[in-house]
């Protein structure tokens, strides 16, 4: 992008004559770090300690800066020129004390006191989940109880927004997990003649984990972040304030329509993933095992039954309830900046993400001890 | 336009032409600033100030016309050359929010200069002395510092390479009146004491007349640059009434006292 331009770049000489010294040209902050060394040598070598100045062209305050210090340093200045009079007095009349330094923490004292504050923040995390969903959840039943204060058109804008919108980008990655699974049970089931069984494989982790678990963090990724983003931002510029000061909820505004329209839409995009997935599996075994839609369906049936289904459904509205409460909480904690919403958005994806694998895991050992 | 000047403008634009879409917001503006001077650009909202200082400052390519600093085209001159040249202040200040002041003063320091840090450190306190800063904000975040301070270290760190022009872009705005005053004491001592050019985007009246020396008054997309006095007798139906309304007249006489003030004689 950048040509070479055609502004010179400055010089500094230094000028030694018997026991005189002089500095010619620019004395600026490119030629300083030259300018310091050369002078250096120049000056132990001699005795009397004078600089003449009579040649330098432009000074800046660097410079002057400098020259400050070698007349600390005892250093007589000489012939100074009148343009640059201004400049060195007002720089030599500067009361200048030296940054100061934040104190410095040993290392391993660094990693207890950041071992400390992570408890710390976890600690008070959780506890503001809980909090939080106490209020959206009274927010919710107050909203369902009095349902003219319901905000119907709110509600639907975030099921087109988190459902229809999200649908091509589901049923792809949908068909994608399914098709991921069926080359593995092909290829690990095969060496023992059971390759058949690919597809019971494929029907029951699409219909009892992948289809959901998909699902969730697609939705947590791409709504959750939203949610917080969204709201963050109206935090930061004071809106959330404006909503309070006119007599308005921001929990029953903002915070209810999302809840509600992911526990609508999760469920039904879970579903979605769940018959892409079936069909990403067909699409792979009549490829692969040259087995027929209809002989395909037959096999699902067998396979499969309703348990199966309900197991994955039946944790959708969990995951949205707790995607849509991290996602408007982390919005709600933005404080003042703009720069606070990117690392709200981030830890709030980080955190559903975590939160959905961890429910997930504690939903298996149930429905295990359940029997289903 | 002004009384004949014998000096080379150090900037000059000629035939600036920008556009939004159907919206003209610039129509061959000409424009120069002399070396050593303070010009400031004025303008009702919607005038294209901001964007005038921004293609100037060659941060905003032109639909047409030229600008050149040193007589060297803005887009032409290398990124280390510019540094030197150009400083700006901006609106919010514009400070990393991931340095602390003095790291933020010294970056422009360490990408474009060898000096070893203690050195960077000491002209890094020198530009916070400069600007009325203490020592200890040094290693304050930008978070931490309010408003009137923000513009302060965004001026330390617009100083940091003692760049020939710097611009200002409503350097008062957000500020209360006297740490705005002490915004245009700052700028008029930079002028004097490191002899830096300044192009001030403003709308203070104040800041015009209290600092300005020249006034470019952006209206009916083009542009007006006299002397304050002159302008006052302009028949330019915005400018009469941006310069001869109510705040216009008590700006004019504030300025008048604030300058008896800081040089004694007026």
């Amino acid at each position: 992008m950048s040509r070479a331009s055609t502004v010179p770049s400055p010089t500094l000489d230094v000028l030694a004559d018997g026991e005189r010294l002089a500095l010619a040209g620019a004395l600026d902050i490119r030629t300083l770090a030259a300018a310091e060394n050369h002078l250096k040598q120049q000056l132990r070598q001699r005795k009397s300690r004078s600089l003449d100045l009579r040649s330098l062209s432009s000074l800046d305050s660097p410079g002057a800066l400098f020259l400050r210090a070698l007349r600390e340093q005892g250093v007589k200045l000489t012939g100074v020129r009148e343009e640059h009079k201004a400049l060195l007095d007002l720089v030599c009349g500067l009361d200048l004390k030296p940054l100061p330094k934040a104190p410095p923490v040993a290392r391993w004292r660094e990693v207890v006191i950041g071992l400390g504050k992570g408890a710390d923040t976890a600690w008070h995390d959780t506890l503001d989940v809980i909090a939080f969903i106490g209020q959206a959840a009274s927010a919710t039943l107050h909203a369902l109880a009095r349902p003219q204060d319901l905000k119907l058109a709110s509600v639907s804008r975030q099921v087109a927004d988190t459902g229809i919108n999200a649908l091509p980008i589901i049923g792809l990655m949908a068909v994608m997990i399914s098709v991921v699974i069926a080359y593995q049970g092909v290829a690990q089931l095969r060496p023992y003649g059971a390759e058949d069984l690919t597809v019971d494989l494929v029907a029951v982790s699409v219909l009892r984990e992948m289809g959901v678990l998909i699902t969730a963090i697609l939705v947590a990724g791409r709504s959750g972040s939203a949610f917080t983003a969204e709201i963050g931002v109206m935090k930061a510029r004071d809106e959330i304030d404006a909503l309070k000061v006119m007599g308005m909820d921001p929990m029953q505004m903002l915070v209810v329509p999302r809840l509600l329209g992911l526990l609508i839409t999760l469920p039904l995009l879970t579903f979605f993933s769940d018959v892409m997935g079936l069909l990403g599996g067909a699409l792979t075994t009549q490829a692969l095992l040259h087995i027929s839609p209809v002989q395909y369906l037959d096999r699902v049936q067998h396979a499969v039954d309703a348990s199966d289904l309900f197991v994955g459904l039946v944790k959708a509205p969990v995951f949205a309830f707790f995607i849509a409460i991290v996602g408007c909480m982390h919005g709600l904690r933005v404080r003042g900046s703009a720069g606070s919403v990117g690392h709200e958005t981030t830890r709030a994806v980080v955190k559903t993400v975590f939160l959905v694998i961890v429910l997930d895991a504690l939903f298996s050992i149930l429905f295990e001890e359940m029997g289903l | 336009m002004t009384a004949a000047v014998p000096r080379q403008p150090i900037l000059s634009a000629r035939g600036i032409v920008n556009r939004f879409g159907r919206q003209e917001l610039h129509d061959g503006i000409d424009l120069e600033v002399l070396p050593g001077e303070i010009l400031g650009i004025a303008g009702g909202s919607g005038s294209g100030k901001s964007v005038l200082l921004k293609t100037l400052a060659g941060l905003h390519r032109p639909n047409g016309g030229e600008v050149r600093i040193q007589g060297t085209p803005v887009e032409r001159i290398d990124n280390a050359a510019k540094a030197v040249l150009l400083g700006v202040l901006f609106q919010q200040g514009a400070l990393f929010s991931s340095l602390s002041v003095a790291q933020n003063i010294m970056l422009p320091m360490r990408h474009h200069t060898r000096l070893p840090v203690p050195q960077q450190e000491r002209i890094a306190a020198m530009k916070l002395e400069l600007t009325g800063l203490p020592a200890e904000s040094g290693i304050k975040f930008p978070f931490q510092l309010s408003g009137g301070m923000v513009k302060r270290a965004a001026f330390a760190r617009a100083l940091a390479l003692d760049p020939r022009i710097l611009f200002l872009d409503e350097p008062t705005s957000d500020l209360d009146p006297l740490t705005a005053s002490g915004i245009d004491a700052l700028i008029l001592q930079l002028n004097r004491s490191l002899g830096i050019t300044i192009v001030i985007v403003t709308h203070d009246l104040t800041t015009l007349f209290t600092v300005c020396r020249r006034v470019a008054v952006l209206a009916d997309r083009n542009i007006t640059v006299d002397r304050m006095d002159r302008l006052m007798k302009s028949g330019h139906p915005w400018i009469h009434e941006f310069l001869h309304g109510p705040r216009g007249k008590a700006a004019r006489l504030g300025a008048l006292s604030a300058r008896r003030q800081s040089h004694g004689t007026g």
